[in-house]
């Protein structure tokens, strides 16, 4: 009885927000954004038209063309398949960091909220250490120590933007312990397991969302800087970064090169951002009847 | 206010302690033996040697910290390796450029955000309402070296307008000159972020009783917005602009390497190239403290303009 009046609360709550959503143009605009990148990572040697590793010294910097859309960089690469293939790198990251974000943020949460006492303070002030950092320099610190690659560019980019999940977790899990609904859970002899995964978990799920929306965006635009700068993901892989560094050089003579692998970056952060923003309109429990604002 | 500042102030020095921890292990946490990495193979023994002991490699690490955490206190931030100077100078030398980099995109991003949100606000709804609202969202979500990287194309390459290279010789016009490309880039992001942030205060504004009253009075539109509301919607932005320098600071680092102008940020970026470890050390804690100050500010300009914690 209990269980189902609450799976009906929750399906109605999830409907009320895929209405709002609906109405919303940026739920559409945004979202056509992601899916394309998503389909071009998943079918990226189907769609691509060339290789895009496989050089081409005489055909180098040419411009767009009927063979290379967007023309070729400085080894005669095809610039179109590797900004396709590019997509790749750019999803892992994003899921990679954001679930190694999510992970630890919900593991150091949870025990904070429910240990409370010496323990809670332990990891207050680690997560107070981790934004102490100015975050670029942090990355680039911890970079430094382990060394680029696609594995710790990931690792380090869940670290760093961890706390922001596990503080807002652990606030979240705060409160909702002392909710009524959860109270009387224990009070019927449910475990802290239990009312974890069934009561406090669906309630800091919104939270969660809108944040990972937001940060998935984030991390593909670190990805892309720490590339540029040469420290994170390293030539000859197809990144949106790498690209940005590899054309950097012929910035005065073959500008349009890097412009390229700037729009992907840039449509890829505005998908992400119109999306969540029509998300966080939609959570909003205001929502519905103003509109947007 | 006062206690609220205060521990706030306290709270200050534990993560100073922790950023110099950090710092202050690399040379444990660096791959190899720093010595190897940094003289090279053709070194010999004697050379390493000394340089262990420069490092402070050759004695327990808490006597290390000790040590190091003295020496931070008496200014002395240790010598570059690659060039043979006082950290401290090297830093000193290029902060500067930083911090007017900083504040003139800080600035600019005040100045054109609350433009934009202000014209959004007056003309709600309307056409050009979307337009500036969207323009806003592709500003905000537009990272600092993508708009590096379109300003060099389209001012520097294509219509030769504006150097893309250095700080440019001589003369105040001439650096000022040489500073638009850099801080317009630099202000792309937050100018899209304040011009939301003036849009949604300032409507809410409108809606204030206060506000209310003037209209009835019948004073026009233009007047009740310059006069009287404009000075309640900027609260929110004044509490903001400290959080947005410590922001800044690290979209810095993208400007000045792509601009090729000194820099703090471009220090940091070539030190770690170079792994000249004081360098980097040296570098990162005086980004970190700069970081910390701007927060602090940030903290406390909030509490200001939020009564609920200026009864504290």
């Amino acid at each position: 009885m209990f269980n189902s009046q609450r799976f009906f609360r929750l399906k109605k709550k999830f409907m009320r927000i895929i209405n709002i959503m609906k109405k919303d143009y940026r739920t559409y605009l945004g979202g056509s954004i992601i899916l394309i990148i998503f389909l071009s990572a998943a079918f990226a040697p189907w769609i691509a038209p060339h290789n895009p590793y496989s050089t081409d010294v005489v055909n180098r910097l040419q411009g767009p063309s009927l063979n290379n859309p967007l023309g070729t960089d400085s080894v005669g690469r095809d610039i179109l398949s590797r900004l396709i293939f590019a997509a790749r790198p750019a999803v892992y990251v994003a899921f990679g960091g954001l679930s190694i974000s999510i992970f630890f943020g919900l593991l150091l949460g949870l025990t904070a909220a429910y240990l409370g006492g010496i323990i809670d303070r332990l990891i207050i002030l680690f997560f107070d250490f981790v934004r102490a950092f100015p975050p670029l320099i942090l990355i680039l610190v911890l970079l430094a120590i382990i060394g680029p690659s696609l594995i710790s560019v990931i690792i380090i980019l869940g670290i760093t933007i961890m706390p922001r999940y596990g503080r807002v977790i652990r606030a979240e899990t705060l409160s909702e312990k002392e909710e009524d609904y959860v109270e009387s859970a224990r009070s019927l002899g449910a475990g802290k397991v239990r009312i974890v995964y069934k009561h406090i978990l669906p309630n800091i799920f919104a939270s969660v969302l809108v944040l990972g929306g937001m940060d998935m965006a984030s991390m593909i635009m670190w990805e892309a800087g720490l590339s540029f700068l040469g420290l994170g993901l390293q030539p000859p892989l197809s990144s949106w970064g790498v690209m940005l560094q590899e054309s950097y050089q012929y910035i005065q003579t073959a500008p349009l090169m890097i412009v390229w692998p700037s729009l992907a970056i840039m449509l890829t952060m505005l998908g992400f951002s119109l999306f969540a923003e029509s998300l966080r309109v939609a959570l909003n429990p205001k929502a519905g009847q103003e509109g947007q604002k | 206010m006062f206690v609220y500042i205060s521990k706030r102030l306290l709270w200050v020095i534990p993560t100073l302690l922790a950023v110099l921890f950090l710092l202050f292990s690399l040379t444990y946490l660096l791959p190899g033996d720093p010595a190897d990495i940094i003289l090279g193979p053709r070194a010999t023994e004697e050379m390493a040697q000394d340089l262990r002991e420069r490092l402070g490699l050759d004695r327990p690490w808490y006597e290390g910290y000790i040590d190091y955490i003295r020496s931070i206190l008496r200014g002395d931030l240790g010598v570059s390796i690659f060039r043979n100077r006082p950290v401290f100078n090297v830093v000193m030398e290029v902060l500067p450029y930083t911090l007017a980099l900083t504040f003139a995109g800080m600035g600019l991003a005040v100045f054109n955000g609350i433009i934009i949100g202000l014209l959004a606000a007056s003309y709600q709804d309307s056409w050009l309402d979307s337009l500036l609202t969207f323009i806003s969202f592709l500003t905000a979500s537009t990272p600092t070296y993508i708009a590096s990287v379109l300003i060099i194309v389209v001012f520097s390459v294509n219509l030769n307008l504006l150097p893309s290279i250095g700080l440019g010789e001589g003369g105040l016009l001439n650096s000022l000159y040489y500073l638009i490309g850099p801080a317009v880039a630099l202000s792309i992001g937050w100018t899209g972020y304040i011009a939301r942030l003036t849009r949604s205060s300032m409507l809410e504004t409108l809606e204030s009783d206060f506000i209310q009253t003037e209209k009835s009075f019948g004073l026009p539109s233009y007047y009740i917005i310059y006069k009287y509301a404009l000075k309640k919607a900027v609260k929110p932005i004044i509490a903001v602009v400290g959080l947005g320098i410590g922001r800044l600071l690290g979209g810095a680092v993208f400007v000045e390497v792509i601009f090729t102008r000194p820099g703090l940020g471009r220090l940091i970026v070539n030190s770690i190239y170079e792994r000249d470890l004081p360098l980097v050390r040296g570098g990162v804690l005086v980004a970190a403290l700069l970081f910390v100050l701007a927060n602090l500010l940030a903290d406390i300009s909030y509490a200001y303009f939020d009564p609920r914690i200026k009864q504290e």
